[in-house]
């Protein structure tokens, strides 16, 4: 016989020692007989309930607490007279019996407690009822604690996601005046502009420019964040996109003296997506190897595997550490801070990159190799539209 | 007798009834709907279930045992997989942050709760049908592998076991979760749950 055979058939010389036993192990015990008279209830239960054993055996339960009547806990008990036995969960009933909450827990208004609600055998005849109840009001207060520090932690979350989308919406739009006042001021529409005086404007309008770019990602990346960006799904020319973001990097390609190569699959490709999401993956994800990759290429290949369409973006640059590749979708992680200083970048790219692969229903992948290169993959399907049901 | 002689049809009637009534007990735990179905229904001896079940069941599995005993004997155990069931702890009770991906104190005793529930509406049917009343122990959580779930199968009336096992499918406002109901009774029993059915049947 088991032991929770055992429980729902011990006679009447072992009732008192489990009474003890659970006296022991901070259980309250309690017996009632068929016509739920209290027949055992043990010290636990005494110091719990402020009522002493001999105040209450021989009594019915519902003199002493008739707020139990034609409750859950009534029906429990009759069914255990029927042999059914019932197990209280804290989550869904709070107490069974109505005791007042342990010395510091009186925010609550009665002891938490879960139960295990048995028939009482006898020669296989149900001659009552064994109540076992744990006081859970210590662990039910810890994991309130926890669910409110995280629904705190994700309040505070959401209010830096709004922080960041408001200050760089505040940031940008001064940025745009001043490039827009050099532009004026370059094309000489209020007065001569002497070479020196040139040289600096530009320099001026490169760190706008850069700083424009920089709160763009912060922007992108805290929209995201937000859950404010939204899906815009058409029918794009994979062609077309992938050459935009060739034509946009060729330049400085050339300036680095390093191959871009785009190759893309025979025929017309046409699929369903957002573009604007797709093309600032791509433009993040090339961008991303221009500025790590000092010699050699790097290369976009784009094929189509069942019904998704992959965009692998390959660099001959350092390569990223094993240990390392773990990181580097976390946001403003840059896995080397030398390289930060020389290369720039806020370090939000890769991470919103991930997260706009994911709007988009795919997913972007990494594998490297320090010092040989790394390879991006970015997959998405070929149709993201909703199926019909 | 043999397990082709079971009334598949009856028997599957007899578990939805319990299901049935399971669903409307939990409906009124948890106040929200709940349906309880019954997608398949097998009967098979117990050397068989590692092969029915090892397809369908991957890693952890998270058991409510509960041990019956009167006219028919055995072993009920509520059976999902790990994820299935922090999923559905989830789901029951609606809120928990902190309980999301993993069974905690909290999780094992809502399962404990309704595994109860579940395994003692399908084995009150039984009882019903039978006309004898049957006892139940006291419910048992457990994590663990699905061949230690079956070497704790307790079924000590027959030489021959045989298993009842019914896929099953938790539908909640905010999801489902599948998960399988196993009960393990030895030839007596199957034998007088099998002339019942017919008798219930022919009635």
């Amino acid at each position: 016989m088991t032991i929770e055979e055992r429980l729902v058939s011990v006679d009447a010389e072992t009732l008192p020692l489990l009474g003890e036993l659970g006296e022991l192990l901070e259980l309250g015990v309690f017996t009632l007989d068929r016509d739920f008279v209290v027949r055992g209830w043990n010290g636990w239960l005494a110091n719990a309930s402020g009522l002493d054993a001999a105040a209450l055996i021989g009594k019915s339960l519902f003199e002493h607490y008739p707020e139990l009547r034609e409750t859950r806990a009534a029906e429990a008990l009759q069914r255990a007279l029927a042999g059914a036995t019932t197990v209280w969960a804290h989550r869904f009933h709070r107490f069974f019996l109505p005791l007042a909450a342990p010395q510091g827990y009186e925010s609550f208004d009665r002891m938490q407690q879960s139960a295990r609600i048995m028939p009482l055998m006898r020669d296989d005849v149900v001659e009552g009822v064994l109540v076992i109840l744990q006081d859970v009001t210590e662990r039910v207060a810890r994991e309130e604690e926890l669910n409110t520090a995280l629904r705190r932690a994700e309040v505070g979350s959401q209010a830096k996601s709004d922080f960041l989308a408001s200050m760089s919406h505040e940031l940008r739009t001064p940025l745009s005046a001043i490039v827009g006042y050099m532009d004026l001021l370059e094309g000489e529409m209020v007065g001569a502009v002497a070479p020196l005086q040139r040289t600096y404007l530009g320099r001026v309008k490169s760190a706008a420019h850069h700083l424009i770019s920089v709160i763009e990602e912060i922007l992108s990346f805290s929209r995201v964040e937000a859950g404010k960006e939204l899906i815009y799904l058409e029918a794009v020319e994979v062609a077309a996109i992938a050459r935009e973001v060739e034509e946009l990097f060729e330049p400085q390609a050339l300036r680095k003296n390093i191959a871009l190569r785009v190759s893309l699959p025979e025929g017309p490709l046409t699929i369903w997506t957002d573009a604007t999401k797709l093309r600032q993956i791509l433009i993040n994800l090339v961008g991303n190897a221009m500025k790590f990759t000092d010699a050699g290429e790097v290369a976009m290949d784009v094929r189509v595997s069942d019904d998704r369409v992959y965009f692998r973006i390959r660099d001959t640059g350092p390569g990223i550490k094993e240990s390392d590749l773990a990181r580097i979708f976390d946001p403003f992680t840059q896995i080397d801070q030398s390289l930060k200083r020389t290369k720039g970048g806020t370090g939000l790219g890769l991470p919103v990159s991930l997260r706009l692969a994911h709007l988009l229903s795919g997913d972007l992948l990494v594998d490297s190799v320090a010092s040989k290169g790394t390879t991006f993959t970015l997959w998405i399907p070929l149709d993201a539209r909703p199926r019909p049901q | 007798m043999t397990r082709e002689e079971v009334d598949h049809d009856a028997l599957t009637e007899l578990f939805n009834i319990g299901l049935h009534r399971a669903a409307a007990s939990l409906s009124d735990l948890t106040g929200q709907r709940i349906i309880v179905d019954l997608p398949r229904l097998w009967v098979c001896p117990i050397e068989e279930t590692h092969a029915a079940l090892i397809d369908l069941m991957e890693g952890d599995l998270a058991t409510v045992h509960q041990i019956f005993r009167g006219s028919v004997t055995g072993d009920a155990v509520l059976v999902l997989d790990y994820e299935a069931a922090a999923r559905l702890a989830r789901l029951m009770t609606d809120d928990s942050v902190a309980t999301q991906g993993r069974i905690d104190q909290s999780a094992r005793e809502v399962l404990t709760e309704v595994g109860n529930v579940i395994l003692s509406s399908c084995l009150s049917a039984f009882g019903d049908m039978l006309q004898v009343a049957v006892t139940f122990s006291v419910p048992r959580m457990r994590l663990e592998s699905l061949e230690g779930m079956l070497r704790s199968l307790k079924v000590d009336d027959a030489e021959l076991h045989h298993v009842l096992l019914a896929a099953t499918r938790f539908r909640l406002t905010e999801g489902e979760v599948g998960g399988y109901l196993l009960i393990a009774v030895g030839m007596p029993s199957l034998s007088l749950i099998t002339k019942a059915l017919a008798a219930r049947e022919n009635a």
